[in-house]
């Protein structure tokens, strides 16, 4: 073969590469940020969404794969109806493949420079992540597609991993603040899953069997229920042929979809009290019910919650730690599960009934005045200077977006809120407060310390 | 959400605080008398905050070992508001222009830290400056701030995590300043009074024990200036005094308890005498705990001890235990949370760990990956502009180099098993171990007879002190 004859192949062989990746995704759009920055979603036929801001202050990424699988999903799989094994699955999402056995893909992901990695669970996702020079993009696609397509599932490890998830549940269960979190959402939730903790009980963690864990990973793991998401240093030429190369041959596959059942309208407060060894002061929790993230309603009791809860001038501080009743208070907005939550930590001289009067008062000012300009102006910009503060990071900033993606299918959501913000007024916080702060459709869980036992000798 | 910014300026790992030489922004000086303040600035175009710091190079191991707590409380009290402005109407102003500053304590730095939309850092340059030199000091608001305090530290009492550490520092720096964490203890911080605020203010809020940092869109020379002005009208005064507090560990591992009746977990710290940020030492030994204990998911306590052995959750090894690595030489620490029926297991197969890891020190694999690790991962540590001042600002404060990428690699890259092995005979001991463990003492004693019934009396290990919490506060 002559040279000029084998160049010409080389560039009829490029040419038809070129369009074969350029059919093998898709660009959804390009979406410009209030900030200048534009970021762009792509699909690819088997359903795989990537998100991708490119950023080039530093020759470093953030890597992060989101999975539309939680523990509300296997409480309502009729082959599971447990929780738990979506977060003992993302651990053992970590032990290994045939190309890279159990620990391989810590170590490599460790040895090319990987900075915050890890993975975490919740009621409606699974995501993993980690930061890398971007010079690595390559071997962690590689890694991240094996595992996401190869993993080996092996009972031996699966009864060590048991082990750690079990410490992990221990140490939860001395924390007497996690205790009083578990029962707001048994006490809020009557026949939903959010009545049922993450991180499974004990019991159902142990059980877990090995055929379990193949069915939830053949399930749920799949390319159409997942998406990729990169902030930083690399482009679109590069980034989308990597993501064809590696997870383009995935295949889809049915996702099972369920309806969560409907909550009964909640007609009266609900109350729970507990003890806990651990505890050393009252632990007071307050849910209030409100609507899901994409409600419009949601812009102004954000701002309120903000109100409330951001700064050392915000009324529960001023009103609770000031004055000595609370270690700390706060309050915000829950997505999934979705209500307006109040955490107080008492001082131990003080009850947990003092802190929910002064919540009373601090809601029913709310209710009877319009907040004050000031206070207002004081709300806004305390977000703004939380989300600018925020979207700098590469990794805050896919977070952001992964997360709204997952609770509201719209991973721009956090912006509009914030843009919504602008176009709100004082008034619309008292009208929500009176709409949604009402103590008929409030659950309040109260966690004190165990009664100091006498000796009777 | 999570603000990120300038409070994480002095989060140094032992890596981290490095200079170069280009990065040093020494005061112009006349007679030996600095005339310009010391400034670390990094320009961030894209910013929408302007990231904000300033440094008082004084903390609380320089408290009275009767009031320690009182950095603390100077912190804190110079944002309660100024001469001409309550606290409410300073924070009120503070914050509508979408600003936040709080003070951050550490044994050796009072550190104010704050951000700001970029549109308004000129007024909030105007309040930081009324605010630091012009503190209101109110007597109501030093009551507040007490009784707040008072309960911070008896809510300490909730986190086993927190008591383990509170009882190592109360053996290893008995009788000193560092005996008690920064925040103080019931028993001292009620021994402080307004007068003693003030006059500590008075002595350390002065030229040369300021320092100021920035990151914000704006010319380097509009915040110098900026600064300058702030800088010029605090009073002359001395130079901050280094002070090195020794530790005190027993030579043999010694138990102490702190009684926390039905845990479902231990909550383990084992700690001796760890490494100064001077020491000549830092990059190997920091090297080998990388591969030892340090980084999660690959070391070699986090493999056996959770991945093999699955007794906990979380277990790791870091030198940084007094909040990173500074002047003082600090503790060198093993924390971990095995559930409670593998608490004895734990403790002996970490310390058969440690001696194992002091005598032989690393396989080649395992130190090949914490270099290369170390290496390839340097970058992250100048990832963004406040990163950036940060390093510059560390590397002031504590006289030590900033490393370009190749000196860097160049000094991982030399570090062998032979000089690891070395470095953990000069500067660490194979038994020399105070270990706090948190749980039920009655569970604890049952445990360790039961794992230690072959083992002849004289030689077990056992309980020889405990703790309440209740004690452990005051």
């Amino acid at each position: 073969m002559n040279i000029q004859k084998l160049s010409a192949l080389t560039l009829a062989v490029f040419f038809s590469l070129s369009s074969l990746l350029a059919a093998d995704y898709e660009k959804v759009s390009d979406k410009k940020l209030f900030n200048g920055e534009v970021l762009s979603e792509y699909k690819l036929p088997n359903g795989l969404k990537v998100l991708f801001l490119p950023r080039h202050e530093a020759k470093l990424l953030t890597f992060q794969t989101w999975f539309d699988i939680g523990s509300l999903d296997e409480k309502m799989d009729n082959k599971l109806k447990k929780t738990g094994l979506a977060h003992l699955f993302e651990h053992m999402m970590f032990r290994g493949t045939d190309k890279y056995p159990d620990g391989k893909f810590d170590e490599i992901t460790s040895r090319i420079g990987s900075d915050k990695q890890n993975a975490t669970t919740y009621f409606y996702r699974t995501n993993y992540y980690e930061s890398i020079p971007s010079s690595q993009l390559k071997k962690l696609i590689e890694l991240e597609s094996d595992r996401m397509a190869n993993l080996k599932l092996d009972s031996t490890l699966l009864e060590k991993e048991k082990g750690a998830v079990v410490g992990e549940l221990r140490r939860a269960l001395d924390n007497p603040g996690r205790i009083a979190w578990d029962e707001l959402n048994r006490t809020v939730f009557q026949v939903s899953p959010f009545r049922y903790t993450v991180i499974g009980t004990e019991e159902e963690i142990k059980g877990f069997s090995l055929e379990e864990a193949q069915y939830f990973y053949k399930t749920f793991y799949a390319p159409n229920n997942a998406t990729i998401i990169v902030v930083g240093d690399t482009e679109e030429s590069e980034l989308l042929p990597l993501v064809v190369k590696f997870y383009g041959d995935m295949k889809a596959q049915e996702i099972p979809r369920y309806k969560l059942p409907e909550e009964p309208t909640q007609k009266k407060e609900r109350r729970a009290e507990k003890t806990h060894p651990q505890a050393t002061s009252d632990i007071l929790l307050v849910g209030y019910r409100i609507p899901s993230v994409n409600s419009p309603k949601i812009v102004p009791l954000s701002l309120l919650s903000t109100h409330l809860s951001t700064g050392m001038e915000s009324r529960l501080r001023k009103s609770l730690v000031d004055t000595g009743i609370a270690v700390s208070a706060g309050c915000g907005v829950s997505n999934v599960p979705d209500y307006l939550e109040f955490t107080v930590s008492l001082s131990e001289k003080h009850k947990a009934e003092e802190a929910l009067q002064i919540i009373d008062r601090e809601i029913q000012l709310l209710k009877n005045q319009v907040i004050s300009k000031d206070s207002f102006e004081r709300a806004l910009n305390q977000e703004l200077l939380s989300l600018y503060g925020m979207i700098q990071d590469n990794s805050s900033m896919a977070n952001m977006l992964g997360d709204y993606l997952m609770v509201s299918g719209n991973y721009l959501r956090g912006f509009e809120i914030i843009e919504e913000f602008k176009k709100i007024k004082p008034q619309d916080l008292k009208n929500t407060a009176k709409e949604f702060l009402n103590k008929e459709s409030r659950s309040v869980v109260i966690v004190r310390p165990q009664p100091k036992t006498t000796s009777k000798g | 959400m999570l603000r990120l910014g300038l409070s994480f300026f002095l989060v140094c790992s032992l890596i981290q605080a490095k200079g170069k030489p280009s990065f040093r922004a020494e005061p112009a000086t006349e007679n030996g008398v600095p005339v310009s303040p010391k400034v670390f600035y990094e320009k961030n175009p894209s910013a929408l905050t302007a990231e904000i710091g300033v440094v008082i190079l004084v903390g609380s191991s320089d408290d009275p070992v009767d009031k320690v707590g009182l950095s603390n409380i100077v912190g804190e009290m110079v944002l309660r508001g100024t001469k001409k402005k309550s606290r409410q109407k300073f924070q009120s102003e503070l914050e509508r222009m979408g600003g936040s500053l709080s003070a951050v304590v550490s044994h050796d730095m009072i550190q104010f830290s704050g951000g700001v939309i970029k549109e308004n850092y000129k007024k909030f340059l105007v309040l930081l400056e009324e605010t630091l030199l012009h503190p209101a000091f109110s007597e109501k608001d030093f009551q507040e701030l007490k009784r707040e305090v008072l309960n911070d530290i008896a809510h300490v009492k909730n986190s086993n995590n927190r008591l383990g550490g509170l009882a190592a520092r109360r053996e290893i720096f008995k009788g000193t300043s560092l005996e008690r964490p920064v925040i103080g203890s019931k028993s001292t911080v009620e021994k402080i009074t307004l007068a003693d605020v003030q006059r500590r203010y008075n002595n350390i809020f002065d030229r040369p024990k300021i320092v100021f940092a920035a990151a914000a869109p704006f010319p380097e020379s509009e915040m110098n200036m900026e600064f300058s002005r702030i800088w010029r009208q605090f009073p002359d005064g001395n130079k901050p005094l280094k002070r090195q507090i020794n530790l005190q560990i027993p030579d043999k591992p010694t138990l102490i308890v702190i009684d926390k009746p039905k845990t479902s977990t231990g909550s383990l710290f084992f700690a001796q005498a760890g490494i100064s940020i001077q020491d000549p030492d830092r990059y190997t030994l920091s090297t080998g705990n990388f591969s030892f204990g340090g980084e999660p998911l690959v070391s070699r306590l986090f493999r056996i001890i959770r991945g093999e052995l699955g007794w906990t959750y979380a277990i790791g090894s870091s030198y940084s235990s007094l909040g990173g690595l500074s002047n003082q030489k600090g503790i060198f620490s093993i924390s971990s949370t095995p559930s409670v029926e593998f608490t004895s297991k734990t403790i002996f197969k970490t310390l058969e760990m440690w001696k194992s890891y002091q005598e032989d020190g690393l396989s080649g694999d395992e130190l090949d990956l914490a270099k290369d690790s170390l290496i390839n991962s340097y970058p992250f540590e100048f990832e963004t502009a406040e990163k950036r001042v940060a390093k510059k600002l560390s590397s002031f404060i504590y006289d030590v180099p900033i490393l370009s990428s190749e000196e860097f690699s160049q000094k991982i890259g030399d570090i062998s098993n032979k000089k690891l092995k070395a470095a953990l005979r000069e500067k660490q001991k194979s038994n020399s171990w105070l270990i706090a463990l948190v749980a039920d003492k009655e569970v604890v004693a049952k445990d360790l007879e039961e794992f230690q019934k072959d083992i002849p009396k004289e030689q077990r290990l056992t309980i020889s002190k405990v703790y309440t919490p209740e004690e452990l506060i005051n």
